[in-house]
């Protein structure tokens, strides 16, 4: 008895003192590459700066009352939510359904998988280059299959201040349903054959297996994908940057773009950084509220 | 307990997913200039020899990134060096963005290289205010080297009566260029007044063809059109004025200028969509190859480009300088642009500021002249000879002209050229009114003068 407790003790600790070796090189790189830049963005985001002298002024709570009192920041926060459900409602949908297509066709459709996963292998910068010509209204694709439709060809969309931000979010479903169709491709896999073979056997036809048993089995790994599009959507910046750059007269906003803009292109350190700032509060706050209303059934 | 932690981790995972956010905009911009560095440590010339007198080692940036511009300025410091053994120069290619921001950061951690450039205007007044970089009014009053120079070229280097910048690059003005051809097949002149381009622009649009290409997501590019019509109508003190608070962005030339933009718009004298389009990717010039569009206001950089991109384009083109308006207060001579480009100025942590001054001398000496000339440049020296008819265009033009105004988005400190530009694209868009933007400059220029 004796014996075996100070074993298991022993254990214990030995276990103990590994976790913290290893968990301690990574904890270092988190404290200064995540935590500390958090701290001092703050800490910035109190004062005034403009990126090259040497000292900063002190300005208190003020930048922050700016930013309560910005209508260009409010525009860019209505903008993210734009994207946010946009991206919600059209990517994962549609990455489920080709994923239990292709989950379904089985080996056949294999370069199916391949073909529509490229999207996803493509750089953003190119992208959004790749789309910058596909909307040219005078040259553009967009614009010669709507001539050959019958249309007047010259579709302007990124140009127009109403449509620019539908513009871009067509393309960054584009970009992002592969990626969640192979999330949900992997989760469709690992259920495992039986559920399906018992499914068929009752006399369940295929729609039914995917509306009743499938999908409900995939609930979580749904919630996670809609947490990610949710995060991804809220500090959303590349392809913005590369196709409008918040342009036309501010109609694509976001709130990384204007954060981007203040610190590094008009020289307001301070500002952006509580443009920053306060990014992180809302999109930890819209986090943790969404995870806590998506699993609050179960915690409950 | 198991409930407590799986609490914890999902709000930590909530944070993780979150914080990147906050290395959002430094992690993009070390993308970025990773990416050129990477790509331009090997154009990094180093040039070590054994010298007499303690080894001096120097820095300099610049972003020269396209041939033969960039051998170009590494051959310029390699004599320099060769001639001074004593030094030995860290020279680095970057591409124009990645550029400013690291300029920015490096200025601020007082890690900037020796000798950097910057375009005047805001930007080296703020490198001046903060006490950034030396003052060249000695180096430039001995031998009276700075009558090497155009006027033009020194007076924007100059900023609380010193000069701080060394003029280098090129001399860049904007004005029409035009599909010759076109005007030929249309039987269409050269306008001399605002009334008589307008008639050309009717004249074209009823046979179907654009009178002026323009991609205005960039911004800098409709801003030509503004501060043309600006300059024109109310001469070139109204601007300096209004910036300098002096005067008002509520001035009416503003106004009139803004009213006559919204009206060519409406009229359709530019191409669609022009607010979605990218100069920078051509798409402007692409309607110009085309002859969907005739005429487009562009610095005179355009030669080059087009030259590089569609060497058979060049033999129809045709330049003439903006208009002059109609009982305007503006000299129809006067011209928008820099003389000079890329002013090199020199850090205050140079350990060596008269060795660096020299260093600079070399990328505009007489070799160097040629060699630009050579590349389709116009050096800013005086009494510079160009072969090419439309260098010699944009030569006339500076030479002539009583006045050369610096780009707004250079002029104007960056939080104001930013307001410039995006208003300016509304303007554009007609998503505001003249008025509207006048107001808006205004109210900003106002608020930044207060804190100064």
């Amino acid at each position: 008895m004796q014996a075996t407790r100070s074993l298991s003790e022993y254990r214990k600790r030995s276990t103990l003192t590994a976790t913290t070796v290893f968990l301690l090189p990574v904890f270092f790189f988190i404290l200064i590459f995540i935590i500390y830049p958090i701290i001092d963005s703050f800490w910035l985001s109190l004062h005034e700066w403009n990126g090259i002298t040497s000292g900063k002024a002190f300005l208190g709570l003020e930048n922050w009352k700016t930013l309560l009192g910005d209508k260009i920041f409010f525009k860019a926060f209505l903008n993210n939510m734009i994207i946010v459900v946009l991206s919600i409602a059209i990517q994962l949908p549609i990455a489920m359904a080709i994923a239990f297509l292709l989950d379904t066709g089985g080996k056949k459709l294999n370069f199916l998988k391949m073909i529509y996963f490229l999207p996803m292998l493509m750089s953003s910068v190119a992208v959004g280059f790749l789309f910058k010509y596909t909307y040219d209204p005078q040259f553009g694709l967009i614009s010669a299959v709507d001539t050959m439709l019958g249309g007047q060809g010259m579709v302007d969309v990124l140009g127009d201040p109403h449509r620019a931000i539908f513009g871009v979010i067509a393309v960054i479903c584009w970009q992002f349903i592969p990626f969640y169709m192979v999330y949900f491709l992997a989760a469709l896999s690992s259920l495992p054959v039986e559920i399906y073979e018992a499914s068929i056997i009752d006399g369940a036809s295929h729609s039914q297996y995917f509306w009743r048993v499938a999908l409900p089995s995939m609930k979580g790994t749904i919630k996670s994908a809609a947490v990610l599009s949710l995060v991804g959507s809220l500090k959303y910046f590349d392809l913005i940057y590369v196709m409008t750059q918040g342009g036309p007269d501010g109609a694509t906003e976001l709130m990384a773009t204007y954060m981007y803009k203040n610190a590094f292109t008009i020289g307001k350190m301070g500002y952006g950084a509580t443009v920053a700032s306060g990014m992180f509060i809302i999109i930890t706050v819209i986090s943790l509220v969404t995870l806590r209303v998506i699993n609050g059934k179960e915690e409950a | 307990m198991k409930k407590v932690i799986g609490k914890t981790l999902s709000a930590a995972l909530a944070l993780a997913m979150t914080v990147s956010i906050a290395a959002c905009g430094s992690g993009n911009q070390s993308e970025s200039s990773s990416s050129s560095s990477a790509a331009n440590t090997s154009s990094a010339a180093t040039t070590t020899t054994v010298a007499s007198g303690d080894p001096v080692k120097l820095s300099l940036w610049h972003i020269q990134t396209t041939e033969p511009m960039t051998s170009n300025v590494k051959a310029d410091i390699d004599r320099f060096a060769k001639d001074n053994p004593k030094y030995s120069v860290d020279v680095q290619v970057m591409q124009n963005d990645a550029y400013k921001t690291k300029l920015k950061i490096a200025l601020s951690s007082n890690t900037a290289p020796d000798i950097f450039f910057s375009w005047t205007g805001g930007s080296m007044n703020e490198y001046v205010d903060a006490d950034k970089i030396v003052d060249l009014t000695p180096y430039m009053d001995k031998d009276n080297y700075k009558d090497r120079f155009m006027d033009a070229g020194i007076n924007q280097a100059t900023y609380k009566d010193k000069i701080w910048g060394v003029p280098v690059e090129n001399t860049s003005v904007a004005m029409f260029f035009y599909n010759k051809d076109l005007f030929a097949k249309y039987n269409l002149q050269v306008p001399k007044t605002i009334k008589e381009l307008e008639t050309v622009c009717d004249t074209l649009k009823k046979n179907g063809i654009i009178p002026f290409s323009l991609a205005n997501k960039t911004q800098w590019t409709g801003s030509m059109y503004y501060m043309y019509l600006a300059n024109r109508i109310g001469g070139a003190d109204a601007f300096k004025n209004a910036a300098a608070r002096t005067g008002s962005f509520e001035d009416e030339s503003f106004k009139q200028a803004g009213t006559i933009i919204q009206d060519w718009v409406k009229k359709d004298y530019f191409n669609k969509g022009f607010n979605g389009l990218d100069e920078d990717s051509g798409q402007s010039r692409t309607l110009l190859y085309t002859e969907k569009a005739a005429m487009t206001l562009m610095g005179s950089w355009f030669l080059s480009t087009a030259a590089g991109e569609n060497k058979d384009f060049m033999k129809k083109v045709g330049s003439f300088a903006f208009p002059a308006a109609e009982g305007g207060k503006g000299e129809p001579d006067a011209v928008v642009g820099t003389v000079g480009d890329n002013f090199y100025h020199i850090a205050k942590t140079c350990k060596d500021p008269e060795g660096a001054f020299k260093a600079i001398q070399y990328m505009i000496d007489d070799t160097a002249v040629a060699k630009r000339i050579e590349a389709g440049r116009v050096p800013p020296v005086k009494g510079v000879k160009v072969s090419d008819p439309l260098l010699q265009n944009v030569l006339d033009a500076v030479q002539k002209a009583p006045s050369v105004q610096l780009w707004y988005d250079q002029y104007l400190s960056p939080e104001l050229s930013d307001l410039h530009k995006s208003t300016t694209q509304a303007l554009f868009g007609l998503s505001k009114t003249p008025d509207q933007v006048d107001k808006e400059m205004e109210a900003k220029a106002k608020e930044l003068a207060a804190k100064k």
